[in-house]
């Protein structure tokens, strides 16, 4: 059978994807489907041992699972790739739509894609660009991605990056909690050294919460009515201090940020309360996010001076906002897509030449060295050592256009690199 | 000397430009190409604008405030400095298309208007008077841009509470900085201007012996100046937040326009420059 690796389109290698992601597969199927770190090592391993597979490389996160496979056989590559990562963990995954699987180009662009977070749930998303950094690293650590491979989530990882950093595919909060990162950065200078105070401890809290300290704030005061969600809290943020929740009104006065997401039915600060905290905070301006329905905060003081209150609405108002500017963005991401899969097409062709070359210059060496080896007795003996150097400048400058095109970024294309085989007959040795 | 003059007044507005345009893609893109060379760039021509204006007096043994043109340039560098001073005092460069644009217009202007001899004027020859006009200039390209950074400041400050976000909502630096970059030019505004008044009394008092205190300009300026000194004590002292001042500094560049054009036009008697 013929090497798949070869059977090459576009200049690209044959990588096989199969996978799952967010649209094609509900969340119980995507739960079975999901690799920790340890399941991800086994896992390569056991595909390291098919003589069907070359390279693999596994990206897994809660939203996606793919394999990346460079076959040595495609068709015995794709139905081991299949049912060992797929198959043997969810059967029901053999129903029509459920996954979808790529190959050369296609594969290659979609990882792209996938990097820089177009394929993403939410659009821009930041994390994704570590989970398959930290998928390439995991497979180069057990040796499961070779040459290939590697370079192409290396490739992947830097136009991930790339797209990050010159377009504003990323910007903007498009959650509740970065929403709120997103006005307080508007408001002060900096976030760690603002103040918060978080009523509520619930799962809204603790998202609002992850995003503050993940984006740089420090102090956080956090009140509850309830005890055992305030202790759940205080596990999960450590860093957190708790206060009685009837202390909540003198906490206003010390706090530069105020959350409240409880289930309360009525506001648990009024109007009054913030009159109070603002006349002793001097000039010190105050944010104060309300993700309450029905309100925690009264709205009426929304009017104060140097006191800027959010509600649900404002924030949907500005996330909304935000998935606008990052859909504009697309292709410019496309752009970037384009110049990395460039990158890496020239690569690889120069990588499918590079043993060409080599073969064409062995050869017309050893033809040379013969020739020569013949020829020597015609001339003097002194000359033997000019002979030498003058035939091996000829063939150096007869064979320096041929090899620096074959490697060159534009060419060769396989039509090509096949005809020099046959012209040369390279493969008779 | 004239060549390189020459040189200078078409290099200047094109550098200004450049600069305008590179602080213009900083804000709307926050590219990294603008990020790292933008505010070398601005530097530069700062470095260049203010050899032109040395040359300027050099070459025509009188300090660059003779002809609209020269004053225009002059006002132009003086923006610039004070916008060179808040950016390193707010660390922020994302306003600096704003300013940056208003200081390469003036030169534009100051360009275009050039007359290759300017008149001799044997006023820009004392140092004390080029003393308290470069203080003046400063003084209100300070308050300028404290104006500049106040409608910045209202303006996101409303963005955030009314709720209603454009589509700059997040390019501005944030309300504390812009407070603390119109406040430093508030400061510098209000250091300058007293420069301005205090050579401006020593040079009239040894023309006009005490006739210049009568002067409506010098009068509007000294309670201009005051107002300024209040609303920074007030500040300070009564803890005026970020709106308070900005409305205040707003008010004062008005005061400021008004002794400009209304005072130096239809009322005063010794900055008429008869």
């Amino acid at each position: 059978m013929r090497d798949s690796r070869r059977d090459s389109e576009g200049g690209l290698p044959r990588v096989l994807l199969i996978g799952v992601d967010h649209r094609c597969a509900p969340i119980e199927l995507r739960e079975k489907l999901a690799y920790s770190e340890d399941e991800t090592g086994e896992l390569l391993r056991s595909l390291q041992e098919s003589p069907d597979i070359t390279e693999a490389c596994l990206v897994s996160t809660c939203n996606r699972t793919e394999i990346y496979l460079l076959p040595q056989h495609e068709a015995e590559a794709y139905r081991t790739g299949f049912e060992r990562v797929f198959l043997e963990r969810a059967s029901e995954i053999e129903a029509e739509g459920r996954f979808y699987v790529k190959r050369g180009q296609e594969a290659v662009r979609h990882l792209f894609e996938v990097a820089s977070g177009l394929q993403s749930m939410v659009l821009g998303e930041p994390e994704i660009l570590g989970q398959v950094r930290r998928s390439a690293l995991t497979a180069e650590e057990l040796e499961a991605s070779g040459t290939v491979l590697r370079r192409l989530m290396r490739g992947a990882v830097a136009a991930g990056g790339r797209a990050r950093n010159d377009t504003a595919i990323g910007s903007g909060a498009i959650s509740f909690g970065y929403a709120i990162v997103d006005l307080a950065r508007s408001i002060f200078s900096r976030l760690d050294s603002c103040s918060v105070l978080l009523l509520g401890a619930g799962e809204t809290a603790r998202q609002v919460a992850r995003n503050l300290l993940e984006r740089g704030a420090r102090e956080l005061v956090v009140a509850n009515r309830g005890s055992r969600r305030l202790e759940e809290f205080q596990q999960l943020f450590p860093q957190s201090r708790a206060i009685p929740y009837e202390d909540r009104h003198q906490a206003l006065q010390a706090s530069d940020l105020v959350v409240a997401c409880t289930g309360a039915d009525q506001p648990i600060l009024y109007r009054d309360d913030f009159e109070r905290a603002m006349s002793s905070r001097k000039a010190r301006p105050l944010l104060a996010a309300d993700l309450g329905v029905p309100r925690n905060l009264d709205p009426a003081a929304g009017d104060l001076d140097n006191l800027f209150l959010q509600d649900v609405d404002s924030l949907e108002q500005l996330i909304a906002q935000n998935l606008r500017k990052r859909r504009d963005e697309i292709p410019r991401v496309q752009e970037i897509l384009d110049r990395e899969l460039a990158i890496f097409t020239s690569w690889y062709r120069g990588l499918a030449a590079e043993p060409l070359v080599a073969q064409l210059q062995k050869q017309i060496e050893h033809i040379r060295q013969r020739e020569v080896a013949n020829s020597r007795r015609h001339f003097p003996e002194e000359t033997h050592d000019n002979l030498d150097r003058l035939t091996r400048s000829l063939v150096r400058k007869i064979l320096h256009h041929p090899s620096t095109h074959l490697r060159s970024n534009d060419s060769p294309d396989y039509r090509q690199l096949e005809a020099v085989r046959q012209l040369f007959r390279l493969d008779d040795d | 000397m004239d060549l390189v003059l020459r040189i200078a007044v078409v290099l200047l507005p094109l550098l200004y430009a450049l600069v305008a345009a590179a602080y213009g893609w900083l804000f709307v893109a926050d590219h990294p190409l603008p990020r790292k060379f933008a505010r070398p760039l601005f530097h530069f021509t700062l470095g260049l604008h203010l050899g032109y204006l040395i040359l300027l007096t050099i070459r025509w043994q009188q300090f660059p405030y003779a002809t609209v043109s020269q004053a225009l340039s002059a006002t132009a560098f003086a923006v610039a400095v004070v916008y060179a001073f808040v950016e390193w005092h707010g660390k922020a460069s994302s306003t600096g298309f704003l300013i940056l644009s208003i200081a390469g217009l003036l030169e534009v202007l100051s360009s275009l208007l050039r007359t290759p001899d300017p008149p001799y004027r044997e006023i820009f020859h004392n140092p004390l008077f080029s003393t308290h006009a470069g203080f003046g200039l400063l003084g209100y390209a300070a308050f300028a841009v404290a104006a500049g950074y106040g409608i910045l400041f209202l303006r996101v400050y409303h963005e955030i509470k009314r709720r209603r976000f454009s589509v700059f909502f997040g390019k501005l630096p944030p309300l504390e900085v812009l407070e603390r970059m119109m406040v430093g030019s508030l400061i510098t505004g209000f250091v300058a201007l007293a420069g301005a008044v205090v050579s401006g009394a020593i040079w009239a008092e040894q023309l006009f012996e005490g006739a210049w205190l009568r002067d409506p300009k010098i009068l509007f300026t000294v309670a201009t100046w005051a107002f300024y000194g209040l609303a920074l004590t007030l500040r300070r002292l009564r803890h005026w937040h970020g709106r308070q001042t900005a409305i205040a500094s707003l008010a004062g560049f008005v005061a400021v326009l008004f002794s400009l054009i209304a005072v130096n036009f239809f009322l005063t008697d010794l900055h008429g420059f008869h």
